[in-house]
Parts: structure tokens; C-alpha cells; sequence
């Protein structure tokens, strides 16, 4: 089935039947973006929410020095963007890009509206997946100023579970605030924990 | 004299386009990609690296770090040497002819790169990295290799001088092969001289196929399958032959289905969803071990 994850999504969260996903679906956009391909570059406005169909992308701002500081990755089921960007119709300061090929669906105002023309009970739901973000958000800000960086790979791990096997390990130490011999550290150390040899 | 009902061909697949597993291996998929897993019980996953000149190179390429659980992997080279190493602290080179059976079962790490010296000069690689599935009940068995070198296959002569047939597993007319395996298989290099031609049979309901690895054949008198094709039989009878139009190597898999729901998400094949999870959680928190890249 074309989109089925966002069907899915628009099942469970939009609360929409099948008939009216056979309505809504002339108003679905997707963009299909190749491995570095970008959705978002520092100094454009960004345009919209992205649900992520298929693939893996990084959400992160480059410091003075080229550095990437990596905020948010984004799998299947997961929506990215610079919502303030959105928001305020300002100039973002990051950017989004794709690490694996991706299809995304374009999650405009309009697409919205439309959702919500069918079920109402459309825009609480994605006011609650706006405070969930921002729920998660003080959780990560407070791991990366008071956790250790194994409860802070612990935390990844157990919120991405398939994403050690499709992102390169430099990444998810930027994503961690670590440095990549860091989590080669707390990789060893858990395994020598956790390991028993046959 | 019981007779045996002849196997007719399902399909044969031509090579489609390869790909890259890291940066050594340029392969062809043909399970699951032609051949679902379901229709290929036991064999879950076949990628054949087709002949191909790599550069020599200081830095061997290959495949870095990454887990496996729930079945076996087999490695057979044609052409080119492969090292390998894992978190259990095996390790060993793959040459030509030779064999590795690696039970992942509960699960290992491991990489795989061309050997450094092979690397340094480069040359033709030629190599099959078939999936084995394991019953439910050897899936969190113990990990455990099957180096099996060249010389300890086990090499029948073919009668009027039609070529050898090398016994990776299973058996060949009462001679079994190197390899131990947890269901019934049977896995053989049968290499033919031009001309000749031979016939083999295993139980209807064993799913059977064929990689052409070298020159062109045809197949049941009628079929012709050329170089690095695959062919799938039905399961309408035991046996087929295959008759060589230049000298060639066959890789013969038969393997009796296992019959078991499969879970397969990338490198874990499993039998439930929940036990797929299970292996995330068990490699990402170090229960695979560790290995330096």
C-alpha cells in the first residue's frame, strides 16, 4: 500500500476511517529525497512539518567550526521540522537532511485543514503530538546537562531501537553530546556488563 | 525399480542489478529479492558477488561491525580471500573453495573485509553469502563456525570422467559433507565438464535451486541457463538434470522447509515480532558483545 504508514497515522491519530482517507488522499504531498539530500537549509523559511514514510533523517545546526550538532533524527512515523521556522515565518538556523533514501509527507496548513474538515478532533490530537515534542524536549535538554553519557545512550536506545544499525556511530555521539570514543567507551562497558560468552 | 518423478523448473532469474553491502561486496540478490523467504525455507537470503575486479588497494574494503541473530550464515568463495573476525574473539580468512558455516543463533558481531594481502594487489572476487534459517529451537542456541577449508570437502568423481561434485552438506549418494546443519540440507559445488552431463534428486518437498557460478547449462534437456542465473524448481518431483555447454560450477541447494513463522527486520530473523525486539534491545545494551571497528 502506497503511504501506509501515514495511513496508519491518519487512522489512529486523525481518527479517520477508510472512506475519508479515500477522500483525503488527492491533498497528500510527499517528497522523495535521495541519501544527503535536504529538506531544509540554514537562512530558508521552512514550510512544513514532515511525516517521515520511509528512511532516516537528521534534523541539527552547524557551529562556527563546521560542527554538527545533531538535535533530532527522524525514522518512520516521526515528524521533523524547524517548527518555529513554520511558526513564525522566519528564517530557520538549521538544517534537515536525509542519511538513508526517505519519502516524507508534506504536512501543510492546508492538509490539515482538510483532516479537520473530516474530524474535527484532528487538530487536538496534533496539539498533543506539539506538547508530547515539547515534553520530550525538556527531557533531552535536561539529560544533556545532568546525565551520564550511559543513561543518555541508554535513553537513545531504548526510543530509537533499530537506529545503532542505520546510522553511522559519529552521529548518534553528536545526537549524545559525546565525543564518538566516548560511546565506543560506554559500548564496551556494556557489553562487558551485559555479555556472556557461550 | 522405483523410478523418480522429474522436477520440473519454476523460474529462472537472471542476475538484476547489484549492489553494494559496505564497500566489498557488489551483489546480486536473489533471495529475498526474486524468491520470497517463505518460498525459500530454509533459505532466507542468498547474495551472489558475480565476478569482480577490485583494485588493489592499502585499505581492504569490506563490511564493517554488525550483529546477527537467529540463523547461519554461509560464505563460499569462488574467487578472492575474505577475513573475518567477531565479538566471541573468533576470526580466520575465507580463501578460494573454501567454506565458512557460521552459526549467529543467539547472536554475534562480526566483520568481514577482504584480506589485507589479497587487497594489495587486488583481483577477481567471486563469492555466494547465503542465510540459513535455524528452527525455533536452536535460534537462541550458542554461537559456534564451521571453518571449512578446501581440502576438507568432500569430493565425489563423477563416472566417465563428467567432473567432481564437492559435498558442502547433506549427503551425495551416501557421502555426507563437511558441514553439520540443524535441519536437513543438502548443499553441493558441482562442477561439470563441458558435455557432460549429470542428474541429482533430492525429496519433492525439499525446496531446490541452482546458481549457475560458471558457464552456461541446460537444464531438464530443454532449458538453457546461462552463467550467474538462478534457477527455482517446483515441487512437482525429485529429480533434474544438468548438462554442462562449456565446463561449469553449480552451486545445488535442497533444503527441507522448516515450516516456521519467520520475523526478519535487517540482520535478525526471528519468529515473532516480540523477539525482534528483543534482539534490538539485546544488541543495542551489549548483550552481542563488543567489536572494535
Amino acid at each position: 500500500m502506497k503511504f501506509a504508514n501515514f495511513k496508519k497515522f491518519l487512522i489512529e491519530k486523525g481518527g479517520l476511517s477508510e472512506d475519508e482517507i479515500v477522500q483525503i488522499e488527492p491533498f497528500i504531498q510527499t517528497k522523495t529525497l535521495a541519501s544527503h539530500e535536504f529538506l531544509l537549509r540554514a537562512g530558508e523559511v521552512c514550510s512544513h512539518s514532515f511525516f517521515v514514510e520511509r528512511g532516516v533523517l537528521r534534523f541539527y545546526a552547524l557551529n562556527e567550526e563546521g560542527k554538527e550538532n545533531i538535535l533530532q533524527f527522524a525514522t518512520e512515523n516521526w515528524i521533523v521540522s524547524d517548527r518555529g521556522s513554520v511558526f513564525f515565518q522566519q528564517p530557520s538556523t538549521y538544517y534537515i537532511d536525509a542519511i538513508e533514501d526517505a519519502v516524507v509527507v508534506l504536512l501543510s496548513e492546508e492538509f490539515v485543514s482538510e483532516v479537520a474538515k473530516l474530524n474535527p478532533g484532528f487538530r487536538t490530537q496534533n496539539e498533543r503530538l506539539l506538547q508530547n515534542h515539547i515534553r520530550h524536549l525538556y527531557k533531552r535538554v535536561s539529560l544533556l546537562i545532568g546525565a551520564s553519557a550511559k543513561e543518555r545512550y541508554l535513553e537513545f536506545v531504548a526510543m530509537y531501537p533499530d537506529l545503532l544499525l542505520r546510522v553511522p556511530q559519529w552521529m548518534i555521539a553528536s545526537y549524545l553530546g559525546i565525543t564518538p570514543e566516548s560511546l565506543s567507551r560506554v559500548r564496551k562497558s556494556l557489553a562487558k556488563e551485559n555479555f556472556k560468552s557461550n | 525399480m522405483k523410478t523418480n518423478k522429474n522436477r520440473s523448473i519454476e523460474k529462472v532469474t537472471q542476475p538484476g542489478t547489484p549492489h553494494f553491502v559496505g564497500d566489498g561486496f557488489r551483489v546480486h540478490n536473489f533471495i529475498p529479492g526474486t524468491s520470497t523467504m517463505q518460498r525459500m525455507d530454509p533459505f532466507i537470503m542468498l547474495d551472489y558477488n558475480s565476478k569482480y575486479h577490485f583494485p588493489a588497494t592499502d585499505k581492504p574494503k569490506g563490511v564493517g561491525v554488525h550483529p546477527h541473530r537467529g540463523f547461519e550464515t554461509v560464505t563460499i568463495a569462488y574467487k578472492g580471500r575474505v577475513e573475518h573476525n567477531d565479538s566471541a574473539g573468533g576470526g580466520g580468512v575465507i580463501g578460494e573453495g573454501d567454506v565458512q558455516w557460521m552459526t549467529a543463533a543467539s547472536g554475534v558481531l562480526h566483520k568481514e573485509f577482504h584480506e589485507t594481502e589479497w587487497s594489495k594487489t587486488g583481483g577477481e572476487f567471486q563469492m555466494v553469502q547465503l542465510w540459513v534459517n535455524l528452527p525455533a529451537k536452536d535460534k537462541m542456541s550458542a554461537p559456534k563456525y564451521q571453518a571449512i577449508s578446501n581440502s576438507e570437502i568432500t569430493k565425489i568423481t563423477l563416472p566417465d570422467h563428467a567432473g567432481v561434485v564437492e559435498v558442502i552438506a547433506g549427503d551425495y549418494k551416501g557421502h555426507n559433507g563437511a558441514a553439520s546443519t540443524f535441519s536437513p540440507i543438502h548443499m553441493y559445488n558441482v562442477k561439470l565438464k563441458k558435455g557432460a552431463k549429470t542428474t541429482l534428486a533430492f525429496p519433492s518437498n525439499y525446496t531446490t535451486a541452482l546458481l549457475m557460478v560458471e558457464g552456461d547449462t541446460i537444464v531438464n534437456d530443454i532449458t538453457k541457463v546461462p552463467q550467474d542465473h538462478f534457477v527455482m524448481f517446483s515441487n512437482d518431483g525429485e529429480s533434474f538434470t544438468v548438462e554442462a555447454i562449456n565446463d561449469a560450477v553449480i552451486l545445488v541447494l535442497s533444503g527441507e522447509p522448516i515450516n516456521e513463522p519467520i520475523a526478519a527486520h535487517g540482520p535478525f530473523v526471528m519468529n515473532t515480532q516480540e523477539e525482534l525486539v528483543e534482539a534490538f534491545q539485546d544488541f543495542n545494551t551489549g548483550k552481542f558483545g563488543y567489536l572494535e571497528e
